[in-house]
């Protein structure tokens, strides 16, 4: 799927503008159904003339990383200012790919971020979308961002 | 005497974000208020002399662009300049919000130095 390339810029956009973190992007592939471990995942879901959703999967260690730049306050556990800041990078993720998407920005709207965390878990969004997902690093930690999208004719 | 803004965002960590900006920008404010959504942010603006507002536009209860609507018919508050600050700046989306009374917005991910150059035209 395109995109690809977009996620990348976007990505990299956020996260040296609002985090001061250089970020490296990996290959992109199709994530399959597999579980994510020890992991917080921010979404957003997209509603309109194209549906789906954007994701961005941090395993904890990552997101207490990026969340203890993101705030300039030592964070030592998956808590609320976690959740809420994994959630508002999906958010500002999700704006920018909208932008591409929905130049005018009244024919796609974004839900409310939300963030699941656990253990073990699985996302599913739409069955016969299309996916990519882009690997980042830093710091000898990853994450990944996931767009699914359906394009209704 | 420094100014007093009024920060509307749903999330506590973009209002801590905004926070810190508006400090690296150098901005002489001497207050910095807060609310969650905007139902909260007319409650705050009722009781304060807020000198701009900074409001995102997504949020839930009362979104930023039902907030501009409901300020404008105050006119207690209608003159208090808004700027958006918000994931979502579509052209379609900021000329609703201006025809609304919105002086201007800044895109998230956003840098001081244009919160600086944007409020600084209305300061």
């Amino acid at each position: 799927m395109e995109y690809a390339q977009d996620i990348i810029d976007s990505t990299q956009d956020i996260f040296s503008s609002m985090i001061m973190l250089d970020v490296t992007p990996g290959e992109s592939f199709k994530r399959s159904d597999e579980k994510l471990s020890n992991s917080i995942s921010g979404i957003i879901g997209l509603a309109g003339n194209t549906k789906g959703m954007l994701a961005i999967h941090m395993t904890n260690q990552a997101a207490l990383a990026v969340t203890t730049a993101f705030l300039g306050m030592d964070v030592e556990e998956i808590d609320e200012d976690v959740r809420d800041a994994i959630g508002e990078l999906a958010n500002m993720l999700a704006g920018s790919i909208k932008s591409i998407l929905d130049p005018g920005g009244s024919d796609i709207k974004l839900s409310m971020p939300s963030a699941i965390y656990g253990e073990d878990y699985t996302i599913d969004c739409l069955a016969d979308a299309q996916s990519v997902t882009v690997p980042f690093a830093f710091d000898g930690m990853g994450f990944m961002v996931e767009l699914q999208l359906r394009k209704d004719s | 005497m420094g100014k007093t803004v009024l920060i509307v965002d749903d999330s506590n960590t973009m209002r801590k974000i905004v926070s810190r900006a508006l400090r690296q920008a150098g901005i002489d404010f001497s207050t910095i208020l807060e609310a969650g959504d905007g139902q909260e942010a007319l409650a705050v603006l009722s009781a304060n002399d807020v000198d701009v507002v900074l409001s995102d536009i997504n949020m839930p209860n009362m979104n930023g662009l039902e907030f501009l609507k409901a300020k404008a018919e105050d006119p207690a508050i209608k003159d208090i300049p808004v700027v958006m600050i918000s994931t979502e700046t579509g052209a379609d989306i900021i000329d609703e919000a201006k025809s609304y009374g919105a002086k201007g917005a800044i895109k998230k991910p956003f840098t001081p130095e244009l919160i600086n150059d944007t409020l600084g035209a209305l300061l």
